[in-house]
C-alpha cells in the first residue's frame, strides 16, 4: 500500500514538473551520448581492439597493454618529459602571474594601469597555434631576433638560427610561450583578491611608520595566500596533464619532444593502436584523477578550503 | 601625490624601477603581434630580407590580398564562422535549458541527474574512444563534430545556474498567475533577465570554437571540412619544412638566393595569421569585460 502510494506521487511529480524534465532531457542524451558511451570504450584498454571485428568481437587480453606501457622506453620519456614541463611551470609560469599582479597594484597612474592590464590580457584569447605561429615568425631567419643578432654581432647569414628547430630550445620556447599567453590573465584573480583586503590594514601600517614594500610585504602577500594556495592545488591536480596543442603544435621535423597526451594521439589516432593509446589515457586519466583527490584533502585539513 | 613625495628614497628608486619592468614586459607583450602586423603589410620579397620589426617598410596589401581570395583559406573562413554561429547558438540553448530545469525547486531526482552531469567532468574515455564513437555514427569528417560533441558543458551550465538563483521567484509566479506555460515564462520573463550571462557563455563558447584546432586534427581528414586554425597550423609546417630545406641547402653549399625570395613564406604566413586572429581582436573590448566577469562568477562557490 505504502509503496502504491509512492511509486503513484512519483509519476505524479514526473507529469507535474514534466516541462522541466524536458527542458534537462537534450544535455542528458548528449552527455549520454558523448560522454558515458566512450567511457565505456575504457573496456578497449584490456582487448586487442581490432577495427574490423569491432567493440564486442575484440578479444580480450587483460592487463597486457597495462604491462605493456612499462616497457616502453618512449613512454617513459613522455612521462617524465610531462612531469618536468609541469614542474617547470610550476616554479615560472605559477609565479609569474602573482609577482605581476603585486607590481601593477603599485602603480598609482590609472590609465597606465588599464593599459597594461588591457595589453597583458590580449594574447589569452588568440588560439595557441597563434601564438605558435608568431613564435615562428619572430625567430624566423627574416625575422627580429636574428635581425637583432645581425647588428649586435654582426652574424652571417649563413649563421641566423631558427630557434624554433632546435631541440635545446624546445623547452624554454614552452615556457616562455605558455607564460606570454597567460601571465596577464592569471594575474587577474590576484588583483581582485589584492582589491579586496581590507584598506584598514594599510592605514594602520602607515600610522605604525611601515614603508611601501613592507606592507606589500607583510600585508598584501598575506592577504592573497588563501588564494595561491587553492590555484596551488589545482595546478597541483594537473601535474600529469599536458598542453597538448603546444607541444603538438611546436614540434616539427627537426625537434622531438613527445609528452603523454601526444604520444596518445600519434599511437590511438595517426598509427592504429586503439587498445595500447586507451590504456595509456587511462593510466594517465587515473593518476590525474588521484592527485586531484589527494590535493583536495591536503586544501581541507591544511586551509579548510575545499574544491568541492 | 603628497603622499608619494612623503614615501622614502628607497621607494622611490623602486617605483621607477617598477615602471621601466612593466612597461618592457607590455613591450614583449605587443611587439610579436606588431611585428606579424608589419610583416603582414610589407612587400613578401623585401621581407624576406630581415629587418623588419613593428611598422612595413614598403607598404602593400598585396599578401592579405592574397590570402582573402584563396579558396581553401575562404572555405575554412565559412567553416570557422558557422562552427562558431550554430555551434553557440546550439550550446548555450542546451545548456540554458538544462540550467533552467534544473534550478526548479524540489524536482524529483535533481541530485542524481547533477551527478549523472557531473562525472565525465572526471573521468572520460578520451581521443581514441571518442575516435572510434563517432567513426561508426558517421562523425569523422563531419561538419557535425565541431557542434555536438561539445554541445553541453557542465561547467557553463552551473554558471548559468548559479545567475538563475538570483532571478526572484514571484516574478516567475506572477507569470504562472497570469496563466502562462513554463516555457513562455522562460522565454519572456527568465531570458530577457539573463541575457548578461547568456552573452557571458556565448562568448567563452564562441572563443573556445573559434580557436579551437584539435578537433580538425583529431576527426578531420577530408579538406573540405577543414577550420581556419587548422589551415593555420598546417601552414605553419608547410614554411618550416620549406625554411629547413633551404637551410638545409645554404649549409651544403648551394646558392640559394634565387629560391628564398620566390618561396619566402614569411609575409603570407604573417598575413594569415593576422586574418586568423582579426575577429578576436575586433571582438577584445566585449570579450575582455565579459570573461573578466565570467571569472568573477566561476569563483564564486556554489
Amino acid at each position: 500500500m505504502e509503496a502504491e502510494k509512492k511509486k503513484e506521487t512519483l509519476t505524479q511529480a514526473i507529469k507535474k514538473d514534466s516541462s522541466y524534465y524536458l527542458m534537462i532531457l537534450p544535455a542528458l542524451i548528449f552527455t549520454l551520448i558523448f560522454c558515458y558511451i566512450p567511457m565505456l570504450g575504457i573496456a578497449m584498454s584490456f582487448k586487442d581492439y581490432d577495427f574490423v571485428k569491432g567493440f564486442w568481437n575484440s578479444e580480450w587480453v587483460g592487463m597486457k597493454h597495462f604491462i605493456e606501457i612499462f616497457h616502453i622506453p618512449m613512454l617513459q620519456k613522455a612521462v617524465l618529459n610531462t612531469v618536468y614541463l609541469n614542474l617547470l611551470s610550476l616554479v615560472i609560469c605559477f609565479t609569474l602571474p602573482i609577482v605581476f599582479a603585486l607590481l601593477i597594484n603599485e602603480v598609482k597612474n590609472g590609465i597606465y594601469k588599464k593599459t597594461l592590464q588591457t595589453v597583458s590580457y590580449l594574447p589569452h584569447f588568440l588560439s595557441w597555434i597563434s601564438v605558435v605561429a608568431m613564435a615562428y615568425s619572430i625567430y624566423a631567419i627574416d625575422g627580429p631576433i636574428n635581425h637583432l643578432r645581425a647588428v649586435l654581432f654582426g652574424i652571417p647569414w649563413e649563421e641566423r638560427t631558427m630557434y624554433m628547430s632546435l631541440q635545446s630550445f624546445f623547452v624554454p620556447n614552452y615556457i616562455f610561450l605558455s607564460a606570454w599567453k597567460e601571465m596577464g590573465w592569471d594575474s587577474i584573480i590576484y588583483i581582485a583578491a589584492i582589491s579586496g583586503i581590507d584598506q584598514q590594514l594599510y592605514e594602520a601600517a602607515r600610522i605604525d611608520g611601515a614603508s611601501k614594500l613592507k606592507q606589500a610585504w607583510y600585508i598584501t602577500l598575506p592577504g592573497i595566500a588563501p588564494t595561491i594556495v587553492i590555484l596551488l592545488i589545482l595546478k597541483f591536480g594537473s601535474m600529469f596533464a599536458s598542453n597538448f596543442e603546444l607541444v603538438y603544435g611546436m614540434q616539427n621535423a627537426y625537434v622531438e619532444y613527445d609528452v603523454i597526451s601526444t604520444l596518445v594521439y600519434k599511437n590511438g589516432i595517426r598509427d592504429g593502436q586503439y587498445s595500447l593509446a586507451t590504456a595509456i589515457n587511462l593510466f594517465q586519466s587515473l593518476i590525474s584523477l588521484a592527485l586531484i583527490f589527494i590535493a583536495n584533502k591536503i586544501s581541507d585539513k591544511v586551509n579548510n578550503v575545499s574544491l568541492w | 601625490m603628497n603622499e608619494f613625495k612623503m614615501e622614502s628614497k628607497q621607494y622611490k628608486v623602486f617605483y621607477v624601477f617598477n615602471i621601466i619592468l612593466l612597461t618592457a614586459i607590455g613591450i614583449v607583450f605587443l611587439f610579436p603581434y606588431l611585428n606579424i602586423m608589419a610583416k603582414a603589410f610589407n612587400e613578401s620579397a623585401d621581407t624576406a630580407l630581415g629587418g623588419i620589426t613593428i611598422y612595413p617598410r614598403k607598404f602593400t596589401l598585396e599578401n592579405i590580398r592574397v590570402v582573402l581570395i584563396d579558396p581553401s583559406i575562404i572555405r575554412a573562413f565559412v567553416i570557422s564562422v558557422l562552427r562558431v554561429l550554430i555551434g553557440t547558438v546550439i550550446a548555450v540553448m542546451i545548456q540554458f535549458l538544462a540550467a533552467y530545469g534544473l534550478v526548479k525547486k524540489g524536482l524529483r531526482g535533481k541530485k542524481g541527474i547533477i551527478m549523472f552531469l557531473m562525472i565525465p567532468m572526471f573521468i572520460s574515455g578520451g581521443i581514441v574512444p571518442n575516435y572510434i564513437l563517432y567513426s561508426k555514427i558517421g562523425m569523422l569528417n563531419n561538419f557535425m563534430v565541431y557542434i555536438l560533441p561539445t554541445a553541453f558543458s557542465f561547467y557553463n551550465m552551473v554558471v548559468i545556474r548559479t545567475y538563475l538563483t538570483t532571478i526572484p521567484e514571484s516574478l516567475k509566479e506572477a507569470g504562472r498567475i497570469d496563466g502562462a506555460g513554463e516555457l513562455r515564462i522562460m522565454w519572456e520573463i527568465v531570458v530577457p533577465l539573463s541575457l548578461p550571462i547568456i552573452a557571458t557563455i556565448a562568448l567563452w563558447t564562441s572563443v573556445g570554437y573559434w580557436n579551437d584546432w584539435t578537433t580538425t586534427l583529431y576527426y578531420i581528414t577530408n579538406k573540405k571540412w577543414y577550420s581556419l586554425q587548422y589551415l593555420l597550423y598546417s601552414v605553419i609546417q608547410e614554411s618550416e619544412r620549406i625554411q629547413s630545406l633551404m637551410r638545409d641547402a645554404i649549409e651544403s653549399g648551394r646558392d640559394v638566393t634565387k629560391i628564398r625570395v620566390q618561396t619566402s613564406p614569411e609575409s603570407l604566413r604573417a598575413a594569415q595569421v593576422v586574418v586568423t586572429t582579426l575577429p578576436i581582436l575586433v571582438a577584445y573590448p566585449f570579450l575582455q569585460k565579459y570573461f573578466i566577469k565570467g571569472i568573477m562568477i566561476g569563483s564564486v562557490k556554489e
